[in-house]
């Protein structure tokens, strides 16, 4: 019993030396220089505890991002989006020049509400309502045809309202201060008849026959004084507002090959305006405005440098005056029509003038790109000024802006423009979703 | 004051873990994640809060490596429930290379597949089905203008990471023709809209017309079969889930997980993400439960993303590079970036004129530089001796068993050759780089003073035996290591003085590579002999 006990135990012995050689050779077996394996901590504690606050953060995030997911809300807020565009409801959201708030709103298209856009198509039946709280309120409209019997001819008329509760006034000409402003609450009224037409898709002559009413409220706030009390003594034509008529004709080329990010190509708008006074307005004035920019390609699409001119010039005719709120303005970015052309080291309004002179060059190029997003970024010096009379103009009166931009594209349309501009009077911070030219 | 003192206890029992119970296995949660909270964490939280880790600082200025902590004595990686060692162990044949891990041909058609589920991404639709046989798998399809991009991509790409030793679920090229697959009775689906629908025939059938179809008129789908087991989300590329006790390493410390970076360079699949991942619980028969770790989705590997080709800064560049971004701003996009420079020699074409190739060649590949789409840590503190790992598990592919695996996604033979090329090049391209970055020294054995040893880099004929000398430093421990003498050999081994390495203390040799005459050393390969042989190898990281 002993002895065959003796020999199970020497052959078991056996067996498992060999057993240990063999797993020893494997090269694979789960054999550890430390065991059994531990964890080490991903990071040392006082790296945890710096973390912490961002980890219960990025806690919310997370859910988040996998509820939407999970729910495919992404893609339901796109169909809804997409639906109501086709229903002819355009939700919209931009930044104002003149205020922190967005500007919300949207488009409506009563051909396409009316589900007759396929039958009409060149009808125009459209009206956008935007507002940005406690600053602006706007509403556009327009009905018309976009083509007249197959022909390049179009017309259409226009009518919008304007409520800009603040609207900044530094006083006319180069030389004045950004410490002695005010604001007036405007009101605008526009109504237009505009026709056409279209040479090509980059060649277009419109002419414009409008009335306009500007009404002007002065008021007292921030600490500040009215307009009038402020500017006491100087001469401010169109201080109360006023009803106007103008004629003006427009002519556009724009050959770039996108509007947001060109890349190549130019546009040029020249117009010549005539405005007058109606129901006792004194305003009878010339309007000449050039307005260029050219494209170039650095030797790669993704190197481009932008050039701009804008001028204008308001001319009065037999004793007229220009009402300041119908001249030439400067500052903040331009992202917004009827507003003052971009000079981004200032702030929106800064210069008024009968006339105005602005260049801009703009380097742009490409830091980052992801299938259909893309950054750029720019480098910019505008140089501009607001003068009266040609005979005042002067060379040393031109301001300077410089700075950098950060332009997000998706499809080559323009997502966030995130600036930052220098000037003598500061700097400037911009998040906008439009780029100035 | 009895009754309240038990009421207490009862309390306190329900609220706090009673021992009894909390020794019991806790239930293993799913895991969600997805593509937004991937490119959330990876792309801007992690890049963030990483450079508030001290210790990462520390590591970067004094030049210290994080070693991956799941290697056995001989710097290998055991099989796990994440990995198996395939190939590289044991040469898998060529059949065995192409059938991959699959146990069907495909969904069998001997009745019509009832579609269960759709997958609706764009116009391409996915569906999940259920054949004649009860099996259900996944069919998903190529972009249109693409036929077998993205499908062939998938299929290749599964036999790959399945051959190096992953966990892959099955995936097949698979043809049929319209009569073969109906709407089931309660199918549905979450098209483009977001909304769930019912999936009627009819709406099948307008999902299958945008479809691209074959010459022979038949619809080309990768079908992955479904995985058994209960579905328990992804796995973490950096932590371990705490409650299972097979999964004793943090993820970030795992080699084969920090590998997937090479071997995804390798496939060009640069779409690895957590998400692309897959935990399923499995129940033995003894009713233990025990999670396998997958992964899933190649269908953007080889020339193939969604929608098409891909993109040319693909593998070039995260999704968000900060560093890339950097550099461009700073030269005032003067300095033109690599797949900018591809793409501009390619006159911004796909390099390979066959739809089913897609965007792959390698002009501008930079083993040491390839990108996925997010900046996964676990990919950054790659070692060298977890590159050299995956070097030599690449190493074990000749180029028939690379042509083996690029056969199962039923190229024709034009394409099959150009796969296989690219994929040979890279392969020996990466190879190099990491054979270039540790002593490619391997296989070692001791036996009676003699340590003999392989040199890979000779052995694959990048370098020439004749020029390499082999130094080491030797060392003996003695209340800590102390060296005795350094020693040389032209030859593959050592003959060590057995008085040297005697039985009763430990021997450690610092073996470096000097090639050509070169005076400067390598990096060293370390080797712990003790009484009964080699008790550890480790790679200077």
């Amino acid at each position: 019993m002993l002895k065959s006990f003796k020999r199970a135990v020497a052959a078991g012995s056996v067996f498992l030396f060999f057993l240990g050689i063999a797993f020893a050779a494997d090269h694979y077996a789960p054999v550890y220089y430390k065991e059994p394996l531990k964890s080490k901590a991903l990071r040392d504690p006082v790296s945890a505890l710096i973390a912490l606050p961002f980890e219960l953060v990025r806690w919310p995030i997370d859910k988040g991002l996998v509820y939407i997911e999970d729910n495919h809300i992404d893609r339901k807020a796109l169909y809804i989006y997409d639906e109501m565009k086709e229903f002819g409801i355009t939700p919209h959201v931009a930044f104002t020049d003149s205020a922190i708030m967005p500007l919300v709103g949207g488009n409506v298209d009563f051909v396409s509400l009316a589900g007759k856009k396929g039958q009409y198509h060149d009808l125009i039946a459209e009206a956008s309502l935007r507002y940005a709280m406690g600053n602006l309120f706007i509403v556009d409209s327009e009905l018309g045809l976009r083509r007249i019997g197959e022909t390049g001819f179009y017309s259409s008329g226009t009518f919008n309202f304007d409520h800009r509760s603040r609207e900044p006034f530094y006083g006319i000409g180069p030389d004045t201060s950004r410490g002695d402003s005010s604001s007036v609450r405007m009101e605008t009224i526009y109504l237009a008849w505009n026709a056409g037409y279209e040479f090509s898709p980059s060649l277009n002559l419109k002419g414009i026959f409008a009335f306009k009413e500007n009404r002007i409220k002065h008021r007292a706030h921030d600490g500040k004084g009215d307009m009038t009390e402020i500017f006491a003594g100087k001469n401010i034509p169109g201080l109360y507002g006023g009803e106007e008529l103008f004629w003006k004709a427009e002519f556009v080329r724009d050959t770039r090959d996108t509007k947001d990010e060109a890349t190549r190509g130019s546009y040029q708008k020249l117009s010549f305006k005539f405005t007058e006074g109606v129901d006792g307005g004194k305003a009878r004035f010339f309007t000449y405005q050039l307005d260029a920019a050219k494209y170039f390609r650095l030797g790669s699409p993704r190197r481009i440098l932008a050039a701009r001119v804008f001028g204008e010039h308001n001319d009065e005719v037999s004793g007229g005056e220009v009402p300041f709120y119908d001249m030439a303005r400067l500052g903040g970015m331009g992202s917004s029509q009827r507003t003052s052309e971009a000079h981004r080291a200032f702030v929106y309004n800064r210069f008024y003038g009968e006339s105005a002179l602005l260049f801009s060059l703009e380097y742009r190029y490409a830091i980052w790109e992801y299938r259909e997003f893309k950054m750029n970024a720019a480098i910019f010096l505008d140089e501009g000024q607001t003068f009266n009379e040609f005979g005042k103009f002067k060379f040393g009166d031109f301001r300077e802006s410089y700075g950098l931009g950060f332009y997000l594209s998706h499809s080559r349309h323009t997502i966030l423009n995130f600036s930052v501009a220098h000037g003598d009077e500061g700097t400037k911070f911009y998040v906008k979703n439009k780029i100035p030219f | 004051m009895k009754k309240y003192l038990a009421g207490v206890v009862v309390v306190l029992s329900l609220v706090l873990p009673v021992p009894g119970i909390a020794s019991e296995k806790p239930a293993i949660n799913r895991q969600k994640t997805g593509l937004y909270k991937d490119v959330f964490d990876q792309g801007v939280y992690y890049e963030g809060v990483n450079q508030l880790d001290l210790g990462r600082w520390g590591r970067k200025i004094f030049g210290k490596k994080i070693p991956s902590a799941n290697v056995n004595i001989f710097d290998e990686v055991p099989d796990s429930s994440f990995f198996t060692n395939r190939h590289a162990r044991r040469k898998l044949s060529p059949a065995e290379l192409e059938r991959g891990c699959s146990e069907t041909p495909g969904p069998d058609l001997s009745g019509p597949m009832t579609v269960i589920k759709g997958k609706q991404e764009g116009l391409h639709p996915g569906f999940f089905i259920k054949d004649a046989k009860g099996d259900s798998y996944l069919l998903k399809f190529d972009a249109e203008g693409y036929l077998g991009l993205a499908t062939g991509a998938e299929v290749v790409a599964s036999r790959f990471y399945h051959a190096i030793g992953y966990n892959v679920p099955q995936y097949t090229i698979f043809r049929f023709r319209p009569e073969d697959i109906v709407a089931g009775e309660n199918a549905y689906t979450y098209d483009d809209t977001g909304f769930k629908k019912k999936m009627t025939p009819e709406l099948l059938e307008q999902y299958l017309s945008f479809l691209p179809i074959t010459e022979e008129g038949e619809y080309l789908a990768s079908a992955s079969k479904i995985l058994p087991g209960k579905n328990k989300g992804y796995f973490s590329f950096r932590s371990r889930r705490k409650n299972d006790p097979d999964d004793p390493v943090n993820h970030r410390d795992r080699r084969e997980i920090r590998a997937l970076a090479i071997f995804s360079a390798w496939l060009n699949n640069n779409d690895i993400r957590e998400s692309n991942t897959l935990d399923m619980a499995v129940t033995d028969e003894n009713g233990r439960t025990t999670l396998k770790h997958y992964l899933i989705d190649f269908n953007s590997a080889l020339g193939a993303a969604k929608g098409g080709p891909k993109p040319p800064m693909f593998g070039h560049e995260y999704m968000l590079d900060y560093g890339e971004v950097a550099k461009a701003f700073i030269s005032l996009g003067l300095w033109e970036k690599p797949w900018q420079e591809r793409w501009r020699e390619a006159e911004e074409e796909v390099s390979h004129e066959s739809p089913a190739v897609g965007y792959f060649d390698n002009n501008n590949f930079d083993p040491d530089d390839h990108k996925a789409q997010l900046p996964y840590e676990v990919f950054r503190i790659l070692t060298s001796a977890d590159g050299f790992w995956a070097a030599k598990i690449m190493a074990s592919f000749s180029e028939d068993d690379i042509r083996a695996m690029v056969k199962a996604g039923q190229y024709d033979k034009e394409d099959e050759d150009y796969l296989t090329g690219v994929l040979t090049e890279r392969r020996d391209m990466i190879i190099r780089h990491w054979f270039s970055e540790a002593a490619p020294l391997d296989n070692f054995e001791y036996h009676d003073g003699l340590l003999k040893f392989s040199d890979l880099a000779v052995d694959r004929a990048f370098e020439k035996k004749e020029t390499a000398v082999y130094v080491a430093d030797l060392f003996s421990y003695k209340k800590g290591w102390k060296k005795i003498s350094t020693i040389e050999s032209g030859e593959s081994f050592f003959n060590l003085d057995p008085a040297l390495v005697s039985s009763s203390t430990k021997t450690k040799l610092e073996i470096r590579v000097k090639r050509n005459g070169d005076e400067a050393e390598g990096r060293y390969v370390k080797v712990i002999l003790g009484p009964d042989g080699i008790q550890k190898i480790q790679r200077e990281d």
